[in-house]
């Protein structure tokens, strides 16, 4: 570390990195030791998280709106450019890393009774590895390390969602939620790269925290000034101004993180793996899907703020609007009960990525808080309800799909605990007072018109476009709870001697819920219920001055969005329980809109996957044709040339060698001829030598 | 009158009869005739030229001196030839070949 950090901080640092290891160790134990039949993994990853949870805790006491603490050590250095690895611990990665752990603690505990025993193991090594994934990701200061624990966190999802990897939905899925994060991990990518190739550095302190070169960068007469000036020495570092690159570059990099947060985050255009991620257990999508990883998205954003210049913070507010009013919509018509509130989840996600985009900084992660919360509590309640309509399927032998709502109805009486957490989930949900939601929902659409006000009209077309959100939120969440715990049990109906043995199950699953039911309510955000800016998780995020309730939206938002949710709560009502016909025919062009969820996934496959796999064909044929053909012509030419350099090869060197070899053996036999062994021929010869030397003589 | 011219060719006659006779021939005993009838074409020579000698009669002396050494040579040869016949129990020399290897 450069600076010595004081003995306090660096034993905050430990525990914050002991917080982390935990999963992992647990991963690691539950990795090596594969007892298939026993509980002890749940036990042993519920008992890391846990005490995660707790050390957790401790670093946000000691860190909250107090002293940040940054650790830092030498990694690697490639060239001269050292790459350092820590922690980075301020207010947005503390809350982070509490938030992850006690939504995780219950989640596990649930898991335990909710995973069958045989599978026990193999769920809790992945959970624990993607706890351990996110967690790393919160806390690390290089955006090296966040690059990798991204992608874990991304692998880990895909390992979970593919967890009932026999089932040929969850195999498609889980490779659709990997491909959707691939394509977000390249931008991601990008970022880094650009960012590094403009600033020299990883490190995320240095570029994003108080005083970082974010903030003396600019973009001047079409070019990208890394810094007005010389930087002043930070950690020891002098980084000289350079002449600046072309401001395209610094919206590349927008559009990457973008990417990155709209694939991990489920905004539009990338969101349509988070629906089909919920072929996963129930629990692993309270977890992931809900609460956690898909607040990644939003995580980043808040980590790499400060690079967003004006235009870019309304392209954020623009997509995250459009995606909780095009998700909201889907979510009024679907049947599957984990799809609605996977809808439900996009849509407010997407309120983060807005509430980013308007300025609402603070807000955006209060919201992120308050929603980890109340959605993991109505996956819970899900995942209980599913559990008992699976049971009832099994016990009655039916053919029925135990997540779609039409079979439900009149469970209230049956599961009074799951009804009432479920209900607190809800109301938390669509923003109602007195619970959690309603401060951080509220808070960010007053927000919004605030940010429009004084804006052209296309503008205030986002806060409209967000109150409206809110209403359908108000209808389908209400048309979900209508429809399974009120009326009468539709299964009855149709079959009615049907066997009904549910209860809310063990203390596994009722003590989750109740915990998640009572952290939905106000009191643990703010003693005032009604005003957002009193909680104190928005007061650590915003700025000390932003006490102020000036404008008149503080009062009028809350109170109509509330009267309209209310309003539209009763239409509900009026529509699925009284059954009046107050609601679109289901043969309109809004509902199949609505029901085939605005075909985006039908023009993904159509349209981009039919395009790639044409292309994939084009491809291969010009591969097969042309590479393959030019490569073939090589061969045959090869081939002739080899043939060519054959035939020299017998003919004219092997035939002089033979010829040599033939002459060389015919003078050798005509003089062997000579050698007989019979002493009369050699006198003969000798004779006939000196006849031929006395002739040749003569002749000369 | 009979000149040395007569006599050489007498002798080149009997020279070439010798030759033919080791050449042609195979019976050891023959070849050996061979052999003497070269050495007496030799000595006929010998005797031939003697005419033109300075010294009397030295010509006759060699012719005597050879005589004597063809006949012990011949014994010698007879010698050999009666082992070889004892050995291969033939006296044509085209087979006694055992000894080249």
């Amino acid at each position: 570390m450069h600076t010595p950090l004081p003995n306090t901080d660096l034993q905050t640092t430990y525990y914050a990195l002991a917080a982390v290891v935990l999963p992992f160790v647990a991963f690691l134990i539950n990795f090596m030791v594969s007892s298939k039949s026993s509980k002890m993994s749940g036990w042993i990853s519920t008992g890391a998280v846990l005490m995660s949870a707790v050390l957790a805790a401790m670093v946000f006491a000691r860190i909250w709106n107090m002293q940040q603490i940054h650790g830092q050590q030498l990694w690697f250095s490639i060239g001269e450019t050292p790459v350092y690895a820590g922690v980075w611990l301020n207010n947005l990665s503390v809350l982070m890393l509490l938030l992850v752990t006690v939504v995780a603690v219950p989640v596990h505990i649930y898991s335990t009774a909710y995973i069958k025993t045989h599978e026990n193991n193999r769920y809790f090594t992945y959970l624990s590895l993607f706890c351990f994934s996110m967690l790393a990701l919160v806390v690390v200061d290089s955006m090296v390390l966040l690059y990798a624990f991204w992608e874990l966190v991304g692998f880990s999802s895909y390992l979970l969602i593919g967890f009932w990897f026999t089932r040929d939905s969850a195999v498609q899925a889980n490779k659709k939620a990997f491909i959707m994060n691939r394509i977000g991990d390249i931008g991601l990518l990008t970022a880094i790269i650009i960012l590094f190739a403009q600033y020299h550095t990883f490190d995320l302190v240095q570029l994003f925290g108080e005083k970082g070169l974010l903030y003396t960068s600019t973009i001047k007469d079409g070019l990208w000034l890394p810094s007005s000036s010389i930087v002043p020495p930070h950690n020891g570092w002098v980084i000289y101004g350079s002449e600046g690159i072309s401001s395209v570059w610094q919206y590349v990099a927008f559009t990457g993180i973008v990417l990155a947060v709209a694939a991990k985050s489920a905004q539009f255009p990338l969101h349509t793996w988070l629906p089909d991620a919920m072929e996963g257990p129930t629990s692993v999508s309270a977890l992931i899907h809900a609460a956690t990883m898909v607040a990644a998205g939003v995580f980043l954003l808040g980590r790499v703020y400060p690079m967003f210049n004006t235009t870019e913070l309304d392209i954020l507010a623009v997509i995250g609007c459009f995606t909780a009013f095009m998700a909201a919509t889907i979510a009024l018509t679907q049947n599957d009960l984990k799809r609605i509130l996977a809808y439900s989840t996009i849509s407010q996600l997407g309120y983060m990525i807005m509430a980013m985009g308007i300025n609402a900084y603070s807000s955006s992660l209060f919201h992120l808080a308050t929603h980890a919360f109340f959605k993991c509590l109505l996956f819970l309640c899900a995942g209980v309800i599913i559990h008992e309509m699976q049971h009832i399927k099994e016990e009655n032998e039916l053919d029925i799909d135990p997540q779609n709502i039409l079979y439900m109805g009149g469970l209230r009486k049956k599961l009074p605990v799951t009804f009432v957490a479920c209900v607190v989930g809800c109301l938390a949900l669509v923003g109602f007072p007195l619970t959690s939601g309603y401060l951080s929902k509220d808070g960010i659409l007053i927000q919004s018109f605030e940010w429009a006000d004084g804006r052209s009209a296309m503008f205030r077309l986002v806060p409209y476009g967000i109150m409206l959100t809110s209403c359908l939120t108000a209808f389908y969440v209400a048309r979900l709870i209508f429809k399974v715990f009120f009326g009468e049990f539709r299964l009855k109906e149709i079959l009615p001697n049907v066997h009904l043995h549910v209860s809310d199950g063990g203390w596994q699953y009722t003590l989750p819920l109740l915990f998640l039911s009572l952290c939905s309510l106000f009191p643990l955000f703010s003693i005032n219920p009604v005003a957002y800016e009193h909680a104190w998780l928005y007061q650590g995020f915003a700025p000390s001055n932003y006490l102020a309730r000036e404008s008149a939206y503080h009062m009028l938002v809350p109170i109509g969005i509330n009267i309209a949710s209310v309003f539209v709560a009763y239409w509900a009502y009026a529509v699925y329980i009284q059954e009046r016909k107050l609601v679109f025919p289901q043969t309109s062009f809004w509902f199949r809109l609505s029901y085939h969820q605005w075909y985006i996934d039908i023009f993904y496959r159509n349209v981009i996957a039919n395009a790639v796999v044409q292309l994939g064909k084009a491809l291969f044929w010009v591969d097969r044709s042309v590479v393959d053909g030019l490569i073939e012509l090589l061969t045959k030419i090869t081939e002739m040339l080899a043939a060519l350099s054959a035939w020299t090869d017998r003919y004219i060197v092997d035939g002089t060698l033979h010829l040599i070899a033939a002459t060389t053996s015919a003078i050798g036999n005509f003089f062997r001829g000579f050698q007989s062994g019979k002493i009369q021929y050699y006198l003969f010869s000798m004779l006939a030598v000196i006849l031929a030397v006395f002739i040749i003589k003569l002749l000369i | 009158m009979i000149t040395l011219t007569h006599y050489l060719i007498v002798s080149a006659g009997l020279f070439c009869i010798g030759l033919y006779v080791i050449l042609a021939k195979q019976n050891a005993v023959q070849i050996l005739i061979g052999i003497e009838l070269m050495l007496n074409a030799a000595i006929l020579n010998l005797v031939a030229f003697s005419k033109f000698d300075k010294l009397n009669n030295s010509g006759q002396t060699f012719a005597l001196f050879t005589i004597v050494l063809a006949a012990a040579s011949t014994a010698v040869a007879l010698a050999i030839v009666l082992n070889v016949y004892r050995r291969y129990r033939t006296i044509d020399p085209g087979k006694v070949n055992q000894l080249k290897d």
